[in-house]
């Protein structure tokens, strides 16, 4: 980007510094190796002479603390949480992403908008209000969605760790048993995920090769965003 | 008042088809909106104590006071870390956060919500803050309409002089020193307020609130307050905790190990106040 472009309205002055960096973006479900990708596109940039800066869903000093404190208690609505998402990605936005976009790094971010608004959709809050409250974000240069399905997911996930109750969607469904409760959530989360690659025009991954090999298609495919950056 | 004889109804703003809110509530809502130093608190608290008295049931909700979200926020403000976008979405998330908890239950049930400081506040403030106005409505287009809404209007120097005499220190954030109209506190405040004055004076024709002279003596005000709830009464659900007492003076007792918080309590709607 060199002017930014946001969404919706441009917040408060927002739009009037030039923006030299570039914003890359990796969207996916739990488990899909998003994190795995963003290290590795870390390291290569960085030997390329790119200055980056890789920052993730939750990590805000503002919010970070609030959101998991208020999710143990469970008592939390979803049209809450999105707002208190929402807090949370504002003040990344503002504090280190928008600087650095400023300063001509390479924003790499692990899960964007997009995240928020796939788990609440499937949990019944109302898209297009979520839409609206979201629109104070940045378009990034480039969203890669990590695409994977059910079946090759839930193996990758179980041989890593547990299934974990938020990603079983246990906070509002009721099935008799995780596993179950996971194959029905993770089914609706990625049917979201295909909407919003429709309607955000996500560059779809196959995430179900190899790290190596996705790999090799990010680097190709941030490439052509990076060619047009003045170094 | 020809509007003011409807339900509590969602929603607030614009509407995007289905919504988990959507709907007309047997409650009331009735809000309190003003400049701090206004009174809109003092005027809650005493129409709350009369309607306590007439055994209707009442449940208060308080600007920035989810147990969930503020202490974020409180967090957010002692270290001065809040922007204006972060304070009005981490304001939202309150909000959001005593809809679902306090007021819906309530307006669900037949309840009469009493409310210090509603959305309007947000309108104002953030709007005086530089954010966008029809974004505001939006981010809070979730809110159930208030079945009266009163705004406490106070000239900028009484507010002063009430808050001046009344408190020790404004805070930083409340006096809009994020802003940096001023280095000095007390300059910062005016000009801040000033400024929310002119957001309410607007909002009053947007929203239709009902301004109350706030320069009035406390129990005129009262009067009038009385005056404009007194038709939303009809319908809203009481507690019949009487016969207990009844009970006990023709017994002869004091009901001395008798806990207040636990009388008979019957919830059912009524025909009319009993005024």
């Amino acid at each position: 980007m060199s002017m930014p472009r946001f969404y919706g309205h441009t917040p408060l002055g927002f739009g009037e510094n030039s923006m030299p960096g570039r914003l890359i973006v990796i969207e996916g479900t739990d488990g899909v190796g998003r994190s795995t990708q963003i290290a590795l596109l870390k390291e290569w940039l960085e030997t390329e002479g790119y200055a980056v800066l890789d920052t993730g869903f939750r990590r805000s000093e503002l919010t970070g603390d609030g959101i998991d404190r208020a999710m143990r208690g469970n008592t939390l609505d979803h049209m809450t949480l999105s707002l208190f998402y929402a807090t949370d990605f504002w003040d990344r936005l503002e504090k280190s992403i928008i600087p650095a976009l400023r300063a001509g790094k390479v924003a790499l971010v692990d899960r964007y908008i997009y995240s928020i608004i796939a788990r609440a959709r499937v949990r019944g809050v109302p898209a297009r209000w979520l839409d609206d409250v979201l629109e104070f974000a940045l378009v990034p240069d480039q969203v890669f969605y990590m695409e994977i399905d059910v079946d090759h997911l839930l193996p990758r996930v179980l041989s890593s760790r547990e299934l974990d109750h938020w990603e079983s969607g246990e906070d509002f469904l009721r099935e008799s048993d995780r596993h179950a409760s996971f194959v029905r959530y993770q089914t609706s989360l990625l049917q979201e995920f295909g909407n919003l690659a429709d309607q955000y025009g996500f560059e779809t991954v196959d995430a179900r090769r190899s790290v190596r090999e996705v790999f090799e298609t990010l680097q190709q495919r941030v490439m052509t965003t990076l060619e047009t950056m003045d170094r | 008042m020809t509007d003011h004889h409807l339900s509590a109804n969602f929603p607030m703003g614009k509407r995007y088809g289905e919504h988990p809110y959507d709907g007309e509530y047997p409650g009331k809502l009735i809000i309190v909106e003003g400049i701090d130093g206004s009174g809109k608190s003092t005027q809650i608290d005493l129409l709350g104590k009369w309607l306590n008295s007439l055994g209707f049931v009442t449940i208060f909700t308080e600007w920035n006071s989810s147990p969930i979200v503020r202490r974020t926020t409180k967090r957010g403000k002692d270290e001065r870390m809040l922007t204006p976008m972060s304070f009005s979405l981490i304001h939202a998330a309150d909000f959001a956060n005593r809809v679902y908890t306090q007021v819906l239950p309530a307006l669900k049930s037949g309840t009469i919500v009493l409310a210090d400081r509603y959305v309007y506040t947000a309108f104002a403030r953030d709007a005086a803050r530089g954010v966008n106005r029809d974004w505001l409505r939006r981010v809070y287009s979730f809110a159930v309409t208030p079945s009266l809404a009163l705004y406490f209007k106070v000239p900028l120097e009484e507010s002063i002089s009430r808050i001046v005499a009344g408190r020790e220190e404004i805070g930083f954030y409340e006096s809009g020193q994020d802003m940096g109209f001023s280095g000095n506190r007390a300059d910062s405040f005016r000009t801040f307020q000033g400024r929310l004055l002119d957001e309410y004076d607007s909002l009053t024709e947007e929203y239709g609130l009902v301004t109350i002279d706030a320069t009035r003596p406390i129990s005129a005000q009262q009067q009038l307050v009385r005056q404009y709830v007194e038709p939303l009464l009809p319908g809203a659900m009481k507690i019949h905790g009487q016969d207990v007492h009844e009970a006990l003076t023709t017994s002869g007792l004091t009901g001395r190990y008798i806990r207040h918080e636990t009388p008979s309590r019957q919830l059912e709607p009524t025909a009319a106040p009993d005024i």
